[in-house]
C-alpha cells in the first residue's frame, strides 16, 4: 500500500501524539514493573508465601502485613509477590503462542489452496467449539498439572479465536487489489503473508491479543476454581483472588489487591499494546 | 451473484457436518482419555469390583471404544440422542428441560451487549485518540479485567444481602410478572455483559480503524467527506466481516463458557449440565452438549461470515 | 435380647416409653430425658400423658412451640445432574436429605446414635444377633395408597445385594444373608455373622422402605413425611406436606425446596440475602460471619467426619514404621484446628472414634506436636533431608489446608513436602489410596463397628493405608457378637489403640458439621451426630415461625 501519499495530519494529531505518549509511557510503566516482580519479586517478599504469619484471617493493613492476611493468615504482600510470575509468565507465553500461531495460520490459509485452507479451518472451528474451560479441564485431568501443560491448553482453547479473526481480516484483505498484484508479481506465500497482509492487520491482532492476555490471566483463575492450576502453597493471582474470595463482604484487601493486581497488569498490558501499534503507524508516516 | 448465497449456505453446511463428526471424535478420544470410566464415577468412593464390573456391562461399557462410538454415531444420524448414563433419563429430556433457560439467558446478554459493545466501539473509532476514545478504552479493558465470579459475588453482596432488591439465586420457575423477570435476570445478565461487551467494543474499534488508516478511506477524507459518514459509510461496510466474527465468537460464549455464571446464581442452564456430565463421564450426555455448543457456534460464524460477504462483494465471488 | 432402645439403665422401661413418645411429639431425646427427671413428680400428680407432653415440647424447644404451616428453601453443597431419588444410589447430603424426606427406614437414629423404631414397630434377636425379626407399624400407606407389608421390606434391601442396581451400601449389606417374609406383620433377617448393631445399620439413609417392585424411582413414592411434587436432578426438589403422615402431627412444613448450590460463597450470600432457609458445609470462616448476622444462626456437630492423612505401609516411604510415627507427630493438631478449622472441630489422636461414640476410648495419650522427636524418627527411618510428594485435593474436605500446614511444619523437621494438588474429579476412583502419600475423608459411619470393618480390617478394600493386624481383625469379629457391654468396651479400647500406634493413617483433627439457618426456623436444636441437616432427617422436625 502507497502509504506516502498520505498528507500529514493536522493539528488533533499532535494533542493524540502527545495521549499517545502518555499512554506508551503508563502502559509501560504497569507492565513493566510487573515483569520486574515476576523476576525478582520472590526476593523482595518479606515472608515466605506458605509461612503462617498471622492469627487474623483478613487482616486488614499493618506496618507488618502492609496488604493484610489472606484467609488463613498468611501475609498478601509476599503472596502475591511471589505469585505474580506464575500470572505473568503463562499468560505472555500463551498469550502470543495463542496469536502467533492462530493469526500465522489465518494470514497463510487465505494463500493456500482451498482444500488446504477448508481443512485448517475445519481443524480450528473443532478446537473453538469446546468450551475452554471444559479443555483445560479435560487436559488436566488426562495429563495431569504441570506449567507447560497448562501453557498448552490455553493455546489450544485461545489460538482458534485468534485465527478466526485474522483469517477474517486476511481474506478481506487478500481480495484487494494490491495483494493481487503481489500475487502476479509471482511473490510467494510468506512474502505476502507477511509484507503485504500482516501489515494491514496488525491493529486488530494485536488489540486481539491483548484481550487473549485477560483471557489467560482470567482462565487460570477459573481453573483454581476447578482444582487445576499451580501446587499450593503457591498460587496466581486469579486463584488469589478466588481463595479469598470470603472476604469479599468485609471489603478484605486479601481480595481487592490481587484484583487490582490483575487489572493493572492486563490494563497495562493492553495500554502497551495499543501505543505499540499505533506508534507503528506514526513511525510510517 | 444471486445464486451464489444458497450455493454458499449448502456449501457451509457440508462442511458443518465434517465439523461436527471431527468434534464428536475428539470428544469421544479425550473422555476416553480421562481417568475413570462412567462406572466409577457413579459407584463413587465406596464401590466394590463386582459392582463396577456389573455396572460396566449393564452400560455396554465393557465393549471396545469403536464399537462404543459406533453406536453412538449411528443413534446421533437418527436422531437419537441416547440416554444418560449416571441418571437414566434421556439425554433429549435433560437437554429439553435446560437448553430454553440457556437461550434465554444468551438472546438477552445479547440484545443488551451487542448495541452496547457495537455502539461503544464507533464512537471511539470516529473520536480515536480523543479523551471519549481514551475513556472507554479504560472502561472497557477494566470491565474485562476483573474475574466473572468476582463480579457475579460483588453484585450479589451489593444488591442481594445488603441493598435487598434483587434474589441472590435466579429461579426460573418463579417467574409471574415482568418486574420478577428483570428482578432475576438482572444479575447474570450484568455480569455476563462485563465480560462479553468489553471485547466485542475493542475489536469493533481496532477493525474500524484498520480500515480508516486503510488508502481508500484517505481518499475520501481528501474528497471532503465528513468523519461521521467516512466511519458510517466507508469504513464499517469493510469491517463488518471482523467485527461479525468477534462478535460470533463472543456469542458462542454464551452456551458453554458461563458456568461460572449458573454456577453462582444456580441457573439451571447447559454449561452446569456438561460439567457435571464430564465428571460423571457421562458420554451421551458429553456428546449431546459438544454437538450443541458446536452447532450454535457453526450456526454464528455461519451468519457472521454471510455478512461479511453481503458487505463485501468481491468476496462473493471467492 | 429385646432391643427397645432405650436402655440407660437408670431409666425404666414405662419411663423410655414416655421419652419415646415425647420425642414423637417433637421433642429432642435430650431434652425429653431432661425433663423426666424434673417431671418424675408431675407426672405422678396430673397422670395425664397429653399435658406433660406439650409443657415438655414447649420449654425443650426453646423457640417456642412447634406450628404447622410454611415453606422454606434449604441448599445444600452440591448439585449435579447425577442426583437421583433411588436411595441405593445416594451419594451426597441433597440424596440423603430427600431420602428421609420421601422414605422411611426400618428404624431411625435419635440423637445418640441410637436405632429407634421407625416403619418396624419393635425388633429382636434371639441369638445376640444371628437373627432378627422386625414387627412391622400397621395402617402405613405408601404416596401412592399402597399398604406397607413385608414384601417392601424384602424388595428393598435385597435390591442393594444385585450388583447392577449400584447400591453405596453393597458393603455394609453384605453380611445380610436373605430376609424372609414371616407373616403379614414380620419379617426376619438372616445374618451371615452375627451383628448386634443391625437396627443402626438399617436407620442409614440409603436403606429406606420403597414398594416391592420399584424400578422408576423419579417419583419418589415411599412412606415418609413429604411428597415428592417436582425433582428435576441439578436444579431442585420440591416436597409438599404426606397429608396422609403415619406420624400423627408431623410434618410440620407445607414444603421443602430443595436446591444444590455448589459455590461456598454463592451459599452464603443466598442465606443472607433470604433466598434460602438452611444451608450446608460451611468453612469455619464464613461461619464467623454468618453468625455475626442478625436473623440467621449457625449450627455446628461433631459427628467424627475426618480428614486423614494415608500413609501406604505396602510403598516407600510408609513401609517404615519410624517413618509413619514422625508424621503423625509432625501434625500441630491445635494449629490446624485454629488456622483450617477456625476452631470448628475437635483435636483427634490418629484413631477415627469420635468422642461423641459410646465406644470412645479416653484413655489414650494424645499425641502432640513434637518435630524434635519427628526429626530423630525421621533420621532412624533414614530419610532425613528426604523430599516426597504429597497427593492433595479438594475433594477431601481441608486436605489443602492441612497439606499445607503439615508442609511448614514439617520443614521444621528437616523433611521436604511438595504439595500436588490433583482435581476434585475423579479423586475418589484415580487418587484415593493410589499414592504412597495422600488424604482421604471419611464421612460418619452409623456405628463404630462399621467404621473399623471398612476402613481399617485388614484386606477390606478401603483400607486406606494398606494396613494389617492379625490381632485387630481377632477383635473386630469377635466385637461383633460380644453380649457385654463392658467387654465389648474393652475391645474397642484395645483397637483404638493399635490403630493409634500403628496403622499408616494419621488423624490429626475431627471436622465439625457446620450449617447455617434463618433464626425463623424452629426446632433446630435437635441434632443427629451422623451429618449436617440433623443427620439428613430435619425435615419432620422443624417448623417455620413466620
Amino acid at each position: 500500500m502507497v502509504r506516502g501519499t498520505r498528507l500529514p495530519i493536522s493539528v488533533p494529531a499532535k494533542r493524540n501524539k502527545q495521549a499517545l505518549k502518555l499512554t506508551r509511557w503508563i502502559g509501560l510503566g504497569l507492565f513493566g514493573s510487573w515483569v520486574l516482580i515476576a523476576l525478582f519479586g520472590p526476593l523482595l517478599a518479606p515472608y515466605p508465601m506458605g509461612a503462617f504469619v498471622s492469627d487474623t484471617i483478613y487482616g486488614g493493613a499493618s506496618a507488618a502485613h502492609w496488604l493484610g492476611t489472606d484467609y488463613m493468615g498468611r501475609d498478601m504482600l509476599s503472596r502475591i509477590l511471589t505469585g505474580a510470575r506464575y500470572t505473568v509468565g503463562l499468560a505472555v507465553a500463551a498469550a502470543l503462542l495463542s496469536s502467533l500461531v492462530g493469526a500465522g495460520f489465518g494470514m497463510l490459509a487465505v494463500l493456500l489452496p482451498r482444500w488446504l485452507e477448508e481443512c485448517v479451518r475445519r481443524v480450528f472451528d473443532t478446537l473453538i467449539s469446546i468450551p475452554s474451560k471444559m479443555m483445560a479441564l479435560v487436559m488436566v485431568s488426562a495429563f495431569g498439572t504441570s506449567i507447560p501443560l497448562l501453557i498448552v491448553a490455553a493455546v489450544l482453547s485461545y489460538a482458534p479465536g485468534a485465527f478466526r479473526i485474522a483469517h477474517s481480516l486476511a481474506t478481506n484483505l487478500a481480495t484487494l487489489e494490491y495483494v493481487q498484484v503481489a500475487k502476479t508479481r509471482g511473490e510467494g506465500r510468506f512474502y505476502i503473508a507477511a509484507f503485504e497482509i500482516m501489515p494491514n492487520m496488525i491493529q486488530s491482532i494485536l488489540t486481539d491479543m491483548g484481550m487473549r492476555f485477560v483471557f489467560i490471566v482470567l482462565l487460570l483463575s477459573g481453573m483454581s476454581f476447578l482444582g487445576l492450576g499451580v501446587q499450593p502453597p503457591a498460587a496466581d493471582l486469579g486463584s488469589l483472588v478466588r481463595e479469598n474470595i470470603g472476604g469479599l463482604s468485609q471489603g478484605a484487601l486479601a481480595v481487592i489487591a490481587p484484583a487490582l493486581a490483575i487489572g493493572t497488569l492486563t490494563i497495562g498490558a493492553n495500554l502497551l499494546i495499543d501505543s505499540l501499534s499505533k506508534s507503528r503507524d506514526t513511525q510510517k508516516e | 451473484m444471486r445464486n451464489a448465497m444458497p450455493k454458499l449456505v449448502l456449501g457451509r453446511l457440508s462442511s458443518s457436518l465434517v465439523t461436527l463428526f471431527l468434534v464428536s471424535l475428539v470428544i469421544f478420544t479425550i473422555t476416553s482419555l480421562l481417568p475413570g470410566d462412567t462406572a466409577q464415577q457413579i459407584l463413587g468412593q465406596f464401590a466394590t469390583p463386582e459392582q463396577v464390573a456389573a455396572l460396566r456391562a449393564e452400560l455396554g461399557l465393557d465393549q471396545p471404544p469403536l464399537v462404543r462410538y459406533w453406536q453412538w454415531l449411528s443413534g446421533f444420524a437418527t436422531g437419537d440422542l441416547g440416554m444418560s448414563a449416571s441418571n437414566a433419563t434421556s439425554v433429549a429430556q435433560l437437554m429439553n428441560d435446560r437448553l430454553p433457560n440457556s437461550l434465554l439467558l444468551a438472546a438477552i446478554t445479547t440484545a443488551i451487549s451487542v448495541p452496547i459493545a457495537l455502539t461503544m466501539g464507533l464512537v471511539a473509532a470516529m473520536r480515536r485518540g480523543g479523551k471519549v476514545d481514551r475513556a472507554l478504552n479504560v472502561v472497557t479493558l477494566s470491565m474485562v479485567a476483573v474475574p466473572e465470579f468476582l463480579v457475579a459475588t460483588l453484585a450479589v453482596l451489593i444488591f442481594a444481602v445488603h441493598l435487598g432488591w434483587l434474589p441472590a439465586l435466579s429461579y426460573v420457575s418463579t417467574v409471574d410478572s415482568l418486574g420478577d423477570f428483570v428482578r432475576i435476570y438482572a444479575m447474570p445478565v450484568l455480569t455476563l455483559c462485563c465480560v462479553l461487551i468489553a471485547q466485542m467494543a475493542r475489536m469493533t474499534r481496532a477493525a474500524l480503524i484498520d480500515q480508516l488508516d486503510s488508502a481508500y478511506i484517505e481518499m475520501a477524507r481528501l474528497k471532503g467527506v465528513p468523519p461521521v459518514r467516512r466511519v458510517l459509510r466507508h469504513a464499517l461496510p469493510n469491517a463488518v466481516g471482523p467485527i461479525a466474527n468477534a462478535v460470533a465468537l463472543s456469542l458462542s460464549y454464551l452456551l458453554g463458557g458461563v458456568i461460572i455464571v449458573e454456577t453462582i446464581f444456580n441457573y439451571p442452564g447447559i454449561a452446569s449440565l456438561m460439567v457435571d456430565a464430564v465428571s460423571n463421564r457421562d458420554l451421551a450426555l458429553v456428546q449431546a452438549c459438544a454437538m450443541l455448543f458446536c452447532g450454535a457456534y457453526l450456526i454464528l460464524v455461519m451468519v457472521a461470515d454471510l455478512c461479511a460477504i453481503l458487505s463485501n462483494p468481491r468476496l462473493r465471488n471467492r | 435380647m429385646k432391643h427397645d432402645k432405650n436402655d440407660d439403665r437408670l431409666v425404666s422401661p414405662e419411663q423410655s416409653l414416655e421419652v419415646y413418645r415425647a420425642m414423637q411429639r417433637g421433642l429432642s431425646r435430650r431434652d425429653a430425658l431432661k425433663m423426666l427427671g424434673a417431671a418424675g413428680v408431675l407426672m405422678a400428680g396430673a397422670g395425664s400423658l397429653p399435658g406433660v407432653g406439650r409443657a415438655f415440647a414447649a420449654d425443650a424447644a426453646g423457640q417456642g412451640t412447634p406450628k404447622r404451616g410454611g415453606r422454606i428453601r434449604v441448599a445444600a453443597h452440591s448439585s449435579s445432574a447425577a442426583e437421583t431419588l433411588d436411595p441405593a444410589k445416594g451419594a451426597t447430603a441433597i440424596d440423603y436429605v430427600r431420602a428421609f424426606t420421601f422414605y422411611n427406614g426400618l428404624t431411625q437414629f435419635d440423637e445418640q446414635l441410637h436405632p429407634q423404631p421407625c416403619l418396624a414397630e419393635t425388633f429382636e434377636t434371639t441369638d445376640n444377633g444371628g437373627h432378627w425379626v422386625f414387627t412391622l407399624r400397621q395402617g402405613v400407606t405408601f404416596h401412592n395408597g399402597k399398604s406397607l407389608t413385608p414384601e417392601d421390606v424384602v424388595y428393598s434391601i435385597m435390591r442393594h445385594k444385585e450388583p447392577v442396581v449400584g447400591s453405596k451400601v453393597l458393603s455394609m449389606v453384605e453380611q445380610i444373608e436373605s430376609v424372609r417374609r414371616v407373616d403379614q406383620q414380620r419379617v426376619e433377617f438372616n445374618l451371615v455373622s452375627p451383628n448386634i448393631e443391625l437396627p443402626a445399620l438399617l436407620a442409614v439413609s440409603h436403606l429406606v422402605i420403597v414398594p416391592d417392585g420399584t424400578t422408576d424411582f423419579s417419583q419418589g413414592i415411599g412412606t415418609g413425611p413429604f411428597t415428592c411434587q417436582e425433582f428435576a436432578p441439578g436444579v431442585r426438589s420440591v416436597a409438599v406436606r404426606n397429608e396422609n403422615y403415619w406420624r400423627e402431627g408431623r410434618p410440620y412444613l407445607d414444603a421443602i425446596e430443595t436446591v444444590g448450590i455448589s459455590d461456598e460463597s454463592a451459599r452464603v450470600n443466598a442465606l443472607l440475602s433470604g433466598d434460602v432457609q438452611m444451608i450446608n458445609n460451611l468453612s469455619g470462616r464464613n461461619a464467623d460471619r454468618i453468625g455475626q448476622m442478625e436473623g440467621s444462626q449457625i449450627k455446628a456437630t461433631n459427628s467424627g467426619n475426618y480428614t486423614d492423612l494415608i500413609m501406604r505401609v505396602d510403598q516407600q516411604p510408609g513401609s517404615r514404621p519410624e517413618f509413619v510415627e514422625a508424621m503423625k507427630y509432625l501434625f500441630d493438631r491445635e494449629q490446624i484446628k485454629r488456622v483450617a478449622l477456625r476452631g470448628y472441630g475437635e483435636i483427634a489422636n490418629d484413631q477415627p472414634i469420635a468422642p461423641s461414640s459410646p465406644y470412645y476410648f479416653d484413655g489414650l495419650p494424645q499425641r502432640e506436636y513434637d518435630p524434635e522427636r519427628a526429626a530423630s524418627l525421621l533420621k532412624k527411618a533414614g530419610v532425613a533431608g528426604a523430599r516426597t510428594s504429597l497427593v492433595v485435593s479438594p475433594a477431601a474436605n481441608y486436605s489443602e489446608e492441612m497439606g499445607q500446614l503439615l508442609q511448614q511444619s514439617a520443614s521444621q523437621a528437616g523433611l521436604n513436602l511438595n504439595l500436588n494438588r490433583v482435581p476434585a474429579d475423579g479423586y475418589w476412583s484415580n487418587h484415593w489410596m493410589k499414592h504412597p502419600l495422600g488424604f482421604g475423608n471419611i464421612n460418619p459411619r452409623p456405628t463404630a463397628n462399621i467404621l473399623l470393618s471398612q476402613f481399617f480390617a485388614s484386606g477390606a478394600p478401603w483400607n486406606e493405608s494398606g494396613w494389617s493386624n492379625a490381632q485387630f481383625d481377632q477383635l473386630l469379629v469377635a466385637s461383633r457378637s460380644e453380649p457385654d457391654p463392658s467387654k465389648r468396651q474393652q475391645m474397642y479400647a484395645d483397637m483404638q489403640t493399635l490403630i493409634h500406634d500403628h496403622s499408616g493413617i494419621g488423624i490429626p483433627v475431627f471436622l465439625s458439621d457446620l450449617e447455617g439457618f434463618d433464626s425463623r426456623i424452629g426446632g433446630m436444636d435437635r441434632t443427629v451426630p451422623l451429618g449436617s441437616f440433623m443427620g439428613y432427617m430435619f425435615a419432620e422436625h422443624v417448623w417455620w415461625n413466620a
